[in-house]
């Protein structure tokens, strides 16, 4: 059985579907790459598997759990971790604050703990720093030392986007959601984070599902390419498959460019 | 800065200072402050009043602003010609207004405003005719103007000591009626021969304000301090923070010993009037402390405050009552058995009032809540519930006399109290740097984001509202305990709007800043039998000016500063379509951590 499995998934806005029928599977240990023109529905595929949005209709299962009515943080809490496509982090609190709620969901002391200062606390609480360390120095020096105790808004771009990656990983997913993580980025730190994105798997045993628009990054990670437009699926295979395919050249470019 | 916004800015300052001196003229409070003698004979609360807003219109025309994303700053010769401008004209328009008010007969005027009375017009006028009135108020709004310019222009360093000892002297000159009395008492008790000397020096006896050497005392004492510590306060601090781990308990245990000793001998030194001050500041610390959990903590504001203080003071009163209090139920439970009942009943509460608001934000939120306090003080006057809590007549003979001791006695009392904000604060403090505190504030910054990392908005929405309950709950229960009745009509929308402003003034989000805000908003109004007629018009007015002045608060949580200023570029950049926020101007916030 994969890891993710998504049958018949839809979701409309209005009269507008963003995904329509939508089948998908993620294997265990595979890194798949979700393309697609500008309002294919990308994100609304992982707004809609992560538990932001209901469906309207479908199902999708992961790791044996049905994930349909469950809500974000239960999902998060089951090992799916995302990141956003803007930037969306907890600007005022400090890089490490940041990480160390990814570990919230990991961890459980609660109201006595925290106002008596059990032992089982502290120790909760210096495990949580020693992970959210652990997942920050995933980016080798950029997020550490000083770093730490820097509020996430005083980072640069591309470290804010390496923060929300690194915060996803303490949670300590099976699987991470990457929306467009190198929007924005240079073409080294692009570089970079392809090469990122290979090490997640390798050092860090992660199945990954990455929205890139960038065909470069598409091809450096992909075992797999997903091709979606107007909600559907109209390619998958591997990249050179998909990025000959007629109908995803017609989608990006439209159909003159095919026919001529 | 360009010079035309610059003098658009004067103007529009010294219009709105002018108009707030009449204002305040208008509705009294000159006239009633005329005899608070400040500091010496000549400062009196009234000249402060006259004299402030030209001084803050200076100030604040020379004030930096955020432009296009961009700090901007006028240069200094600018800066003070402008703040002299503004307090030239904030000068005119106060004459301006003392000359309207002598066109009509006098009896016109005071007809609406019953204060406007030939005193007042001579406090205002220093008694000379208008003409000469209007010059001197001129002269003097410019010179305060200016000063208030060059004060703003000053570099960091000396600007911040300097506000610091203005608002210490301001704050001693107040506690006139205090601080007299501590040092009398101290005087006796060390068996001094002549106690009055133990203060004379400082404050006056003929005139009850500072002496004007006095003044000079404290405001160089609060200069020196405030400097040593910009100075030498991080290294302190750093120092505290590596000392060795075996000697670190024994700093902070003498700190601690020295706050409780401090603690134990202020009502013996203050006496009974400001013991009873003291209790009704420690009330309002505790549902500041409550709310600050609710609104600082979790970012929900919640204007109805005033059902958790009720549902405190209701339940003690119930279940503590004997069987002449006025409800048909009475358990006479005793104290000790009846708060932790209280707390649990509150904190159900909170769950119950947050459950259903738990998908609203923001002013909905504020608005449904308001709902709700006013319900509370609908149902305590009802019939429904007229059987056990006494309709509108309330609840009476409620025991203040416990655990063998008698807590009408204020001084009793203020121990009562000071116990329980000691554990309040101890809870809020070890709150806010658990992982419950951490869940608030991600919740805070970006609801969706937390929960999509983990955390469950509702569990801790609930949890916000309940823990604010419960500590919120003890100001009500210790409430009735002080008072020993329970009127209904009391528990109303101001309770409410004071908590509020308590918790605002200090700073949301900051232990310090309750206590300070509580000290200040409670504290001196009590202390100053002058300042109570016109309580709702000072909480209004702080309110207001902290909002605009100061949104972070004084004493504020460095997190919940960098979020107001963030979300101030981001509304200017916005307005001037300059596309996505810049946060590089963070830097440019001040303020101390908690």
């Amino acid at each position: 059985m994969s890891l993710l499995e998504v049958r018949g998934l839809s979701k409309r806005f209005g009269g507008l579907y963003a995904l329509r029928e939508l089948d998908l599977d993620v294997d265990e240990g595979e890194i798949v790459s979700v393309i697609g023109p500008n309002g294919a529905g990308k994100t609304t595929f992982f707004n809609v598997i992560t538990g932001i949005y209901a469906p309207d209709g479908g199902r999708s299962t992961f790791d044996g759990h049905n994930l349909v009515g469950l809500k974000p943080n239960k999902i998060t809490k089951l090992r799916m971790a995302r990141t956003f496509q803007t930037v969306h982090l907890f600007p005022n609190m400090t890089v490490l604050e940041n990480a160390m709620v990814g570990q919230h969901c990991r961890t459980r002391s609660g109201l006595l703990g925290a106002i008596l200062q059990l032992p089982s606390t502290r120790a909760e609480e210096q495990r949580v720093r020693e992970k959210a360390r652990d997942a920050l120095s995933f980016f080798g020096s950029r997020l550490v030392g000083y770093r730490f105790d820097q509020p996430a808004s005083a980072l640069s771009y591309a470290n804010r986007r390496r923060l929300e990656i690194a915060r996803a990983l303490a949670t300590e997913p099976k699987l991470l959601l990457l929306d467009e993580p190198t929007a924005g980025m240079n073409p080294r730190e692009t570089e970079e984070m392809t090469h990122l994105i290979g090490r997640l798997r390798q050092e860090r045993g992660l199945t990954v599902v990455v929205i890139e628009h960038d065909m470069r990054v598409v091809k450096g990670v992909s075992d797999r390419v997903i091709a979606l437009d107007y909600g559907r699926k109209i390619a998958e295979g591997s990249y050179d498959d998909v990025a000959h395919d007629e109908q995803v050249i017609e989608a990006y470019l439209g159909r003159k460019a095919v026919t001529r | 800065m360009s010079g035309r916004t610059l003098a658009g800015t004067a103007v529009k300052a010294g219009l709105l200072g002018g108009l707030a001196v009449v204002y305040v003229a208008a509705v009294g409070m000159i006239g009633s402050f005329v005899a608070l003698n400040l500091i010496g004979e000549q400062v009196t609360m009234s000249r402060v009043l006259m004299a402030l807003p030209a001084f803050l219109a200076g100030y604040l025309v020379a004030r930096p602003r955020v432009q296009g994303g961009v700090v901007q700053r006028a240069a200094t010769g600018v800066a003070v010609l402008a703040g002299t401008g503004a307090g030239v004209l904030t000068g005119a328009v106060t004459a301006a207004g003392l000359a309207l008010a002598k066109v009509p007969s006098p009896d016109t005027v005071r007809g609406i405003f019953e204060r406007v009375t030939p005193a007042l017009f001579h406090t205002i006028s220093f008694g000379q005719s208008v003409p000469t009135a209007a010059l001197l108020l001129m002269l003097a709004g410019g010179a305060l103007g200016g000063v208030g310019a060059l004060l703003q222009m000053l570099p960091e360093t000396y600007r911040r000591p300097i506000n610091v000892a203005l608002m210490c002297t301001l704050l001693m000159a107040l506690l006139q009626r205090l601080i007299p009395t501590i040092l009398i008492q101290l005087a006796l008790k060390f068996g001094s021969a002549s106690p009055r000397e133990w203060s004379n020096w400082l404050y006056s006896s003929r005139f009850s304000g500072l002496t004007v050497i006095g003044s000079v005392v404290v405001f160089a004492a609060s200069v020196a301090v405030a400097l040593l510590w910009a100075n030498q306060g991080p290294k302190l601090r750093a120092r505290a923070g590596s000392l060795a781990g075996n000697r670190r308990p024994f700093v902070t245990g003498g700190a601690a010993v020295a706050i409780l000793a401090l603690l134990f001998v202020l009502p013996i030194l203050s006496g009974s009037v400001v013991s009873l001050v003291l209790g009704t500041v420690g009330i309002f610390l505790l549902m500041g402390l409550g709310l600050n959990i609710v609104v600082g903590y979790a970012g929900l504001l919640d204007l109805g405050y005033v059902a958790f203080f009720a549902v405190g003071a209701y339940m003690m009163g119930v279940l503590t009552a004997t069987g002449d209090s006025g409800s048909s139920l009475h358990p006479q439970l005793p104290f000790l058995v009846a708060i932790p009942l209280v707390m649990l009943a509150a904190a159900f509460t909170g769950v119950l009032i947050g459950a259903p608001v738990l998908r609203l934000r923001g002013d909905y939120l504020a608005i449904v809540t308001l709902g709700f306090g006013e319900i509370a003080r609908v149902l305590a006057v009802s019939d429904l519930l007229k059987k056990y809590l006494g309709g509108p007549l309330g609840l009476y003979h409620i025991p203040q006399h416990f655990l063998g001791v008698g807590f009408n006695d204020p001084e009793k009392f203020f121990y009562l109290v000071t116990a329980f904000v000691l554990l309040a604060l101890y809870v809020s403090w070890r709150l806010a740097r658990s992982r419950i505190g951490r869940a608030w504030t991600a919740m805070r910054e970006d609801e969706q984001v937390a929960e999509a990392m983990g955390i469950s908005t509702v569990k801790y929405k609930l949890l916000a509202f309940s823990m604010g309950a419960a500590i919120g709950c003890l100001s009500g229960a210790l409430f009735a305990v002080q008072i020993g009745s329970l009127e209904p009509l009391g528990f109303n929308i101001i309770v409410s709007i004071t908590a509020l402003a308590v918790i605002i003034l200090g700073g949301m989000g900051s232990i310090p800043g309750v206590i300070v805000g509580a000290l200040v908003l409670i504290g001196i109004p009590n202390l100053l039998d002058e300042f109570q007629a016109y309580r709702l018009l000072i909480y209004g007015g702080v309110l207001v000016g902290i909002m605009i002045l100061r949104p972070q608060g004084l004493v504020p949580n460095t997190r919940r500063a960098r979020e107001l200023l963030e979300e101030e570029i981001e509304q200017d950049q916005w307005g001037k379509g300059t596309g996505g926020p810049s946060i590089d101007a963070t830097v440019a916030v001040g303020g101390a951590g908690e």
